[in-house]
């Protein structure tokens, strides 16, 4: 399924003051393959995810404006049951925190029964049986399907989940942080139980994560968000060899490097900004080490670097590049 | 689940003894003389110490505590001062009308606060919300007895469409269940709402929205299911306090239950009536929370593999 | 209970911000300055208790605003001195379970094992009657008095105070202060007293309060069905019962000391979930 999101806005109005999650990004995923949304927590990646599904809380959240088509017909057309018909079916999502993610009085096996028998109109005994089939594909057996889930483990309940999105093989997955609850080891069986079951079904799917050693081994494009913003856009060469934006140059000299143990680690300075209250012209601006007085006053827009490749900084302008000596 | 069911009415007993205990205890230490009283004022010294000697009032108290305890076992609660009958079958004849009462009022009680507290939450801050706050609100400050009262002078003595008292007709039901249901119905809105509220926002009922599933089914059976749990506990205590505003429902519509047996055998000092109908009601509020305990274990499977 | 102790000013702000919760402290200091005031604003011999019957059972009028009841006295003046009596009681029963429970729940959560199983297990068993039968039951026994009332509704309280002494103590007896306090050679009342009860006295307070509104409750059911305070002393459910034999020509003696009491029940309970919230404020979204 292709996704297109244009010029997404949301907010959350919590009385106090308004909190703007996500501030005009711009998204495409073509069928079958993977975009990787980084970011650090807050930088409103599940914002967006949710948005997709259509699934902000409302109140305090709202979608201000903005467009998101999935197969180029936008879903804020259709109504409340026309989403109903989509959420789970065409479009499914897996959760961060597969300890909170199912419901505590139903049997696993009645979890996933229940997405299955409504999207394909199964008797629920049938709909049983799918289940168990899926449980077995994620690797459980299909006898603990009348199991509740504080009778699994962590690792255990995440491949519950995936069984339950991929039930009804959507055409497009959205994984938040899919693995972050997870143990090392399990992190790596979970990531290719979804890497194979995607290509199994062609599936287009976006990863959201802050761990770049997952986007390069999943993710065909990567989008770098910061406070509402994707700051940059392109292919694993581009974000990982051409490295442009100073937020993903910061990402990349805050990881650990195995080779050059020595060398400190670099961590971005400061915090992710309130998103109630975001700093002025470039939001990065506070914590950016090749920021200018112009940063703070000029909000940057998207410059394309070349044909896969784009940069939302004031470094690469045309009117403003003079104003930065060196920071390519 | 056997094992658990057992084991919880094991553990009824030792709180049955100490219930009966403590009821036998405090009306033992009351300054009256049970012989004097049921003789009255004018009887002979020697008539009254006879009596004393046949009741076993000289005894130590430990020795009557467990004479009386022994008949207890046996369904014998003594003879009433009053009537000279005994107290169990006076006591029994009464029940099934308190009885009536109590599941009238809890089943109304519930049959409203469920829904208006599920509604509530799902439309916080509506107009429906506050009104039922503010109801739920005076629901618990209201004494039972007043609104008895008041409803009392609205629908009978005014309108003339209810009964004002007694057992008869379902008409008779009408008002002793509204007053003795509403404080109950004002605890459990205030619980539904607030564990729904709680439970609409955590991420399973995230996770069954995108699985598709139709916000009707999202409330009715992902999040209500969860949120029964604390509000079957409140149902459970709340029947305690059913029990005791039975005995003031009785008194005000003069209902011929244990409640207002109760207050009669206070009135005449009655001390065996009296523990009959305090160890029984406590007794069956005792059995109540079991039951609660065990449906508890039904709707959170978490707590039912505790036991298995 | 929290890691973070709030200080008073702040828990005070968040207080203020309830409307509710404010309206309710409102209400609650008219209630204390008419009990306190109680004499200037009406004698008690003259009005209160001096019959006077040419004038029984008047309907509300500029004289006596809310009427007169069966023996002539002003319903206001007694509804005045009943406000006293229902917050005197209130006041001095949630004292008795408040000190017997905090006492009983404290040594529980203090020394657990053995102490705390046989405390608890008696709580159970007073927990097993219904707090309104208990109270019952001690009236009956000792006779209707007013030090009686407050002792059966006190007793009756017991349970609950211990149960949420113990939890707290439980929860907190294990942090570091405490073990620095034993550490200095405290002994073990100075420990619980001084260093365990000020640390867990959120949800004491929040209990406290909504505490004195079902005492009143309670008293005023004692007094109506004629085991609580006696006539011709006015408290609120007695002039409630007394009216109950007029009811169909003179509404006004079981209205008013009805109102009285929904209103005082109504602010204690506004005032307690308040205090909850301002105390707790991760209960509140």
């Amino acid at each position: 399924m292709s996704v297109k999101i244009t010029n997404l806005n949301v907010q959350y109005n919590t009385g106090d003051e308004v909190v703007k999650a996500v501030n005009g990004i711009n998204l495409s995923i073509e069928k079958g393959k993977t975009l990787g949304l980084v970011g650090e927590t807050g930088a409103g990646k599940t914002t967006t995810a949710l948005s997709i599904l259509r699934l902000i809380p409302n109140p305090p959240g709202k979608i201000i404006s903005g467009s998101i088509e999935l197969e180029g017909k936008n879903i804020f057309d259709y109504s409340e049951s026309d989403m109903e018909k989509i959420r789970g079916d065409q479009v499914s999502m897996i959760f961060q925190d597969p300890m909170t993610s199912l419901n505590p009085v139903m049997t696993v096996g009645d979890q996933i029964a229940e997405v299955i028998a409504i999207h394909q109109n199964l008797k629920k005994t049938n709909a049983l049986e799918r289940a168990k089939e899926m449980l077995e594909m994620v690797g459980i057996s299909g006898e603990r399907a009348c199991e509740y889930p504080h009778q699994f483990s962590g690792g255990m309940k995440q491949r519950v989940v995936i069984a339950m999105a991929l039930a009804c093989n959507p055409k497009l997955l959205i994984a938040d942080e899919p693995t972050t609850a997870l143990d090392v080891t399990i992190q790596a069986q979970v990531l290719n139980l979804m890497q194979t079951l995607k290509e199994k079904y062609n599936t287009s799917m976006l990863m959201i994560t802050h761990d770049l050693g997952i986007v390069a081994e999943v993710c065909d494009e990567v989008s770098i968000m910061y406070a509402g913003k994707i700051v940059e856009h392109g292919n694993l060469v581009d974000i990982f060899d051409n490295t442009s934006h100073p937020y993903t140059k910061g990402l990349f000299a805050s990881l650990p490097n195995i080779n050059k143990r020595s060398e400190p680690l670099q961590p971005i300075p400061g915090l992710m900004p309130d998103p109630a209250n975001l700093p002025s012209g470039c939001s990065f601006h506070p914590r950016c080490k090749y920021a200018k007085d112009i940063c703070k006053t000029k909000v940057p827009v998207i410059t394309q670097i070349s044909d896969t490749h784009n940069v939302s900084c004031l470094a690469y302008e045309k009117e403003t590049i003079d104003e930065f000596g060196g920071i390519n | 689940m056997h094992r658990y069911i057992l084991k919880r009415l094991l553990m009824l007993i030792p709180v049955i003894i100490g219930v009966s205990f403590l009821v036998f205890f405090i009306m033992a230490l009351s300054p009256g003389n049970p012989a004097r009283t049921i003789l009255g004022e004018s009887a002979p010294i020697e008539a009254v110490e006879a009596l004393e000697e046949e009741l076993g009032l000289n005894d130590p108290i430990i020795q009557r505590y467990a004479n009386y305890m022994l008949d207890l076992v046996q369904g014998d609660m003594g003879e009433s001062y009053k009537s000279g009958r005994p107290v169990f079958g006076e006591v029994m004849s009464r029940f099934p009308a308190t009885m009536q009462l109590a599941a009238g009022g809890m089943i109304f009680a519930i049959m409203l606060s469920i829904p208006i507290g599920i509604i509530s939450a799902t439309k916080q801050y509506s107009v429906l919300d506050g009104a039922s706050m503010i109801f739920a609100l005076l629901g618990v400050a209201i004494p039972n007895f007043w609104l008895g009262l008041m409803l009392i002078i609205v629908f009978s003595l005014n309108l003339g469409w209810l009964p004002s008292g007694g057992m008869g007709g379902w008409q008779n039901f009408i008002l002793p269940v509204i007053t003795l249901g509403t404080g109950c119905m004002a605890n459990i809105t205030r619980t539904t709402r607030s564990s729904m509220l709680e439970v609409i926002r955590q991420d399973y009922i995230r996770t069954a929205k995108a699985k598709g599933v139709k916000q009707k089914i999202v409330i009715g059976k992902h999040a209500l299911n969860n949120a029964l749990i604390p509000v079957v506990t409140v149902i459970g205590l709340q029947f305690g306090a059913l029990l005791g505003g039975a005995v003031l429902t009785e008194t005000v519509f003069s209902w011929p239950g244990v409640g207002s047996f109760l207050i009669n055998s206070i009135k005449a000092k009655d001390t065996p009536a009296v523990m009959g109908c305090v160890i029984i009601f406590s007794i069956c509020f005792s059995i109540v929370n079991l039951l609660v305990d065990i449906l508890y274990a039904y709707i959170d499977p978490r707590i039912k593999s505790q036991y298995s | 209970m929290d890691k973070k102790r709030s200080n008073a000013s702040e828990i005070w702000k968040r207080l203020r911000k309830n409307k509710m919760a404010m309206a309710g402290l409102a209400i609650l200091l008219v209630l204390v300055f008419v009990a306190i005031f109680a004499d200037v604003l009406a004698d008690y011999d003259t009005k209160v208790i001096a019959q006077d019957l040419s004038k029984r059972l008047k309907g509300p009028s500029a004289e006596n605003w809310l009427g007169t009841d069966e023996y002539g006295r002003d319903i206001l003046a007694r509804i005045i001195h009943g406000t006293r009596v229902s917050l005197i009681v209130g006041l001095v029963s949630v004292g008795i379970s408040l000190l017997i429970g905090g006492v009983l729940g404290a040594v529980a959560g203090y020394y657990g094992g053995k102490v705390d199983n046989i405390i608890m297990r008696c709580m159970d068993v007073l927990l097993a009657i219904p707090s309104i039968l208990m109270a019952i039951t001690i009236v009956a026994a000792f006779g209707s008095s007013l030090v009686y009332v407050m002792l059966a509704i006190g007793v009756s309280g017991v349970p609950s105070y211990a149960r949420i002494v113990r939890a707290a103590v439980l929860s907190v007896k294990d942090q570091e202060f405490v073990e620095a306090s034993k550490s200095i050679g405290a002994n073990t009342a100075t420990i619980i007293f001084l260093e365990i009860i000020p640390n867990c006295m959120a949800p004491i307070i929040v209990q406290a309060t909504l505490g004195v509104a079902s005492a009143i409750l309670s008293t005023s059911a004692l007094s109506f069905i004629g085991l609580g305070v006696q006539p011709p002393d006015p408290e609120w459910g007695a002039i409630l019962a007394g009216g109950r034999n007029y009811m169909r020509d003179a509404i006004h003696l079981t209205l008013f000391p009805g109102l009285a009491i929904i209103i005082t029940i109504l602010s204690l309970n506004l005032l307690g979930d308040g205090l909850r919230d301002a105390l707790d404020p991760r209960l509140k979204q």
